[in-house]
């Protein structure tokens, strides 16, 4: 392989850089430009400029030759990706396809990755709900993986931080579980989830709630982010084609253009990151080398400190393949764990049914969120057969159909005037905390490679007696509040569907407080090399029941603050 | 632009009739736009006929008149299976044996009959000869993908219902009585 570093070694220092450039990079790199730290941050795929490089985000339904409907050739090159809700005609491109990255599945594990400047970001559900104590607490508590080496107040004002600067909105709930934060005015539920939210303190004694999800949309102080050119959220739900808005948070709107401003950020996008340089003289990190994602010439760029935000699956294959004399298994990977207790979150079960009540009203408009179960399993002591608990997802709905019966005129003049009422419709979701164990990991196929000459990653990760424990309680108790609150036609489902479909992978490149059990310390240094932060969903000693990407925010301002202190010491 | 896209380009503008000369000695010109179906220009002329039939034109026009059969066999050929494609097409040129060749001679009540009839050959009504339930397979296919392609077209959505991109801010309970709209008539 070509070897061509023709710059200047000089030319390629940096301060910082950090790797990847998705939800938790581009936070890292935004702090580090605000404190005027010379930034590179690295990005495996090719550049999406806010609004420019969304080519679907105005396109009317007739636009899509197949109305939004993936073609069968697609999907039959693309088995994994192809099961991704969003992976529709309109947001196809931002998604990664099976054939051009390849993995080794172990297990069945749906890999669903987006590789272009801004990562996931672009793609994200966007539920931001804080964790609390109830969770950093829960593996010392339930004595599963490692303690946390943080607890919440350690966090808390970094949530803020980065709560107030993304935008979130959302209702100041006063629940001990989800803390509240720096909110924008909360979107409303509907009648029927109001409904149900009243129900479910009147049938459990106030200790289940149901509540309109937090969500990383602008809904308010429009004033401040017109500062970093974004807009109030039109509710178009159209959020995975890009916001030509702005409207929701994402590397590309928010925190890419805003560092960029700063002119201490330069964005490399098409670096396949090769490895971490290892100097063992210095005993410490000094570079990053690259291969050119479309020239295929390695490079190598240089820095103090070096942040690891790959998307927490890449971020453990990088540190993997960064071996040395010094780390012959993998960058900091002195205790063997690298890689190990993966863990992710339990999608699998589904419960839905209908209401015939409010039987006149219907709604109108469109919202970017809906409602929120916080966990109510196992949260002050261990009440079931099976370790924590899952958080669930909830929305009733209702809307005008069309009369499709028959042929002809009659049939026509029904379609152009929808006016046929069906009951509510309700439907849940779980998002079960997994238990993190040795025996779920990720490693380096010692014969694979990729079209850089990468090693593949080969994922071994699997449910355990606990997910199938907590599927069954799920059915069971969502059933059950469905039936208390007058709602019919209940049916449930499990779709079985193999880890990583979820996209909330987790873990590998865990914290925690003693070197011999963990891979990072209290402040995402790695513990044998602490010029090398990782604070990306690698990161997570365990997975609780909250979309994890704010935590990762959090995590990243956090460190980044944490290594510009260290430098000036 | 490849030369499949190229073809359905032309074929989009031009009603489909972008042929090639076809080695095929049957009837008529095998049509490329759709190059898994094979399907003839006079089956997709019948396919006209059903999607209009299916939904007429009148003071708003109809499936044929907005194109809808291309959208239905770009659909067909795109979007399904190759097993699916297979019952589609058996269905469609068996319609005829179980429509009679005069179909598109019929009035339109007796086409809609006939159509009607079609689409009632299934559940406890399934016959036992496999052609008939291609006939029935295909209709139904064609009920829907016609209305979708009808109701999701330019036509329809920036001139009959103009279709917006922002919805406007949610409302959780609003009455249905408040927001009745005129009644459109095709």
């Amino acid at each position: 392989m070509a070897n061509l570093n023709l710059r200047s070694k000089k030319e390629r220092t940096y301060q910082a850089i950090v790797i990847g450039s998705g939800i938790s990079g581009a936070w890292a790199a935004k702090e580090f430009c605000d404190l005027g730290v010379k930034t590179l941050m690295l990005e495996r795929g090719r550049n999406v400029e806010h609004i420019k490089d969304y080519p679907t985000t105005n396109k009317l339904p007739y636009e899509f030759e197949h109305r939004g409907q993936v073609p069968e050739d697609i999907k039959n090159e693309n088995p994994v990706i192809s099961k991704c809700y969003a992976f529709r005609e309109d947001a196809m491109h931002f998604f990664v396809k099976d054939k051009e990255h390849p993995y080794v599945q172990e297990k069945p594990f749906d890999w669903i990755r987006g590789y272009q400047v801004g990562g996931k970001s672009l793609l994200w559900a966007r539920q931001v709900q804080r964790w609390s104590d109830f969770d950093f607490e829960g593996p010392a508590r339930d004595g599963f993986a490692v303690d946390w080496p943080i607890r919440y107040k350690d966090l808390e004002k970094w949530y803020s931080h980065v709560e107030k600067f993304a935008g979130v909105s959302g209702n100041r709930d006063g629940l001990a579980t989800l803390p509240d934060g720096e909110f924008l005015p909360g979107y409303e539920l509907n009648v029927v989830e109001k409904y149900f939210a009243e129900q479910l303190k009147k049938n459990y004694g106030g200790e289940r709630h149901m509540i309109s999800a937090r969500c990383a949309h602008i809904n308010g102080n429009l004033d401040f982010f017109a500062q970093q050119g974004r807009a109030q959220c039109q509710n178009r739900n159209l959020c995975q084609r890009g916001c030509p808005f702005g409207g929701y948070f994402s590397s590309n709107s928010s925190t890419i253009p805003w560092a960029l401003k700063t002119g201490n950020l330069t964005l490399r996008p098409d670096a396949v990151v090769h490895s971490i340089i290892y100097d063992e003289e210095k005993g410490k990190a000094t570079g990053v080398r690259i291969i050119d994602r479309l020239t295929k010439e390695m490079e190598e760029f240089f820095a103090d400190v070096i942040f690891v935000n790959a998307a927490a699956l890449n971020t453990n294959a990088i540190l993997l393949n960064s071996t040395s004399n010094r780390f012959p298994n993998g960058l900091g990977n002195d205790n063997g764990l690298l890689g190990k207790y993966v863990a992710f979150h339990n999608y699998r079960a589904r419960v839905s049914g209908e209401y015939e009540g409010f039987d006149e009203y219907t709604t109108a408009g469109g919202r970017p969120t809906s409602g929120y179960f916080p966990r109510f399993r196992n949260v002050y002591k261990q009440e079931t057969d099976f370790l924590r608990g899952y958080a669930a997802g909830f929305s009733a709905g209702r809307g005008a159909r069309a009369n499709t019966e028959g042929v002809g005129l009659e049939l026509k003049n029904n379609l152009l005037n929808p006016d046929q009422y069906g009951p509510w419709y309700v439907g849940s979701h779980m998002m079960g905390e997994t238990i993190p164990k040795e025996s779920n990991y990720v490693a380096l196929d010692p014969n694979l490679k990729d079209e850089w000459g990468m090693p593949q990653l080969k994922i071994s990760v699997d449910y355990d007696d606990n997910d199938e424990k907590m599927v069954k309680d799920y059915i069971e108790q969502m059933t059950e509040m469905f039936t208390k609150a007058g709602f019919t036609n209940i049916r449930s489902s499990d779709s079985k569907q193999a880890p990583g479909l979820d996209i909330h992978e987790m873990g590998g490149v865990r914290m925690g407080k003693d070197p011999k059990t963990s891979l990072l310390n209290a402040n995402h240094q790695l513990h044998a090399v602490p010029n090398v932060y990782v604070t990306d969903g690698a990161s997570m000693t365990s997975t609780s029941t909250q979309n994890p990407s704010l935590t990762y925010m959090a995590f990243a301002a956090r460190a980044a603050h944490h290594a510009v202190a260290e430098s000036k010491k | 632009m490849n030369r499949r896209h190229a073809l359905r380009h032309i074929a989009l503008i031009s009603g489909g009739l972008a042929l090639i000369p076809s080695c095929d000695f049957s009837s008529d010109d095998i049509l490329t736009a759709y190059e898994k179906l094979k399907v003839t220009t006079s089956e997709k002329e019948l396919l006209g006929i059903i999607s209009d039939t299916i939904i007429p034109s009148g003071e708003i026009r109809g499936a044929l008149e907005i194109a809808v059969p291309d959208f239905i066999l770009v659909m067909v050929n795109d979007c399904m299976e190759e097993s699916t494609q297979a019952r589609f097409m058996n269905g469609l040129r068996a319609f005829p044996s179980f429509a009679g060749k005069n179909f598109s001679k019929l009035s339109t009540k007796e086409r809609e009959e006939k159509v009607l009839e079609g689409l009632h050959l299934e559940g406890e009504n399934a016959p036992e000869d496999q052609k008939l339930n291609d006939v029935n397979f295909f209709l139904s296919t064609t009920k829907r993908l016609t209305i979708q392609g009808y109701m999701a077209s330019e036509y329809i959505q920036t001139e009959v219902i103009p279709y917006s991109l922002i919805p406007g801010a949610y409302q959780g309970k609003v009455l249905i009585a408040d927001i009745q709209k005129p009644r459109i008539n095709g």
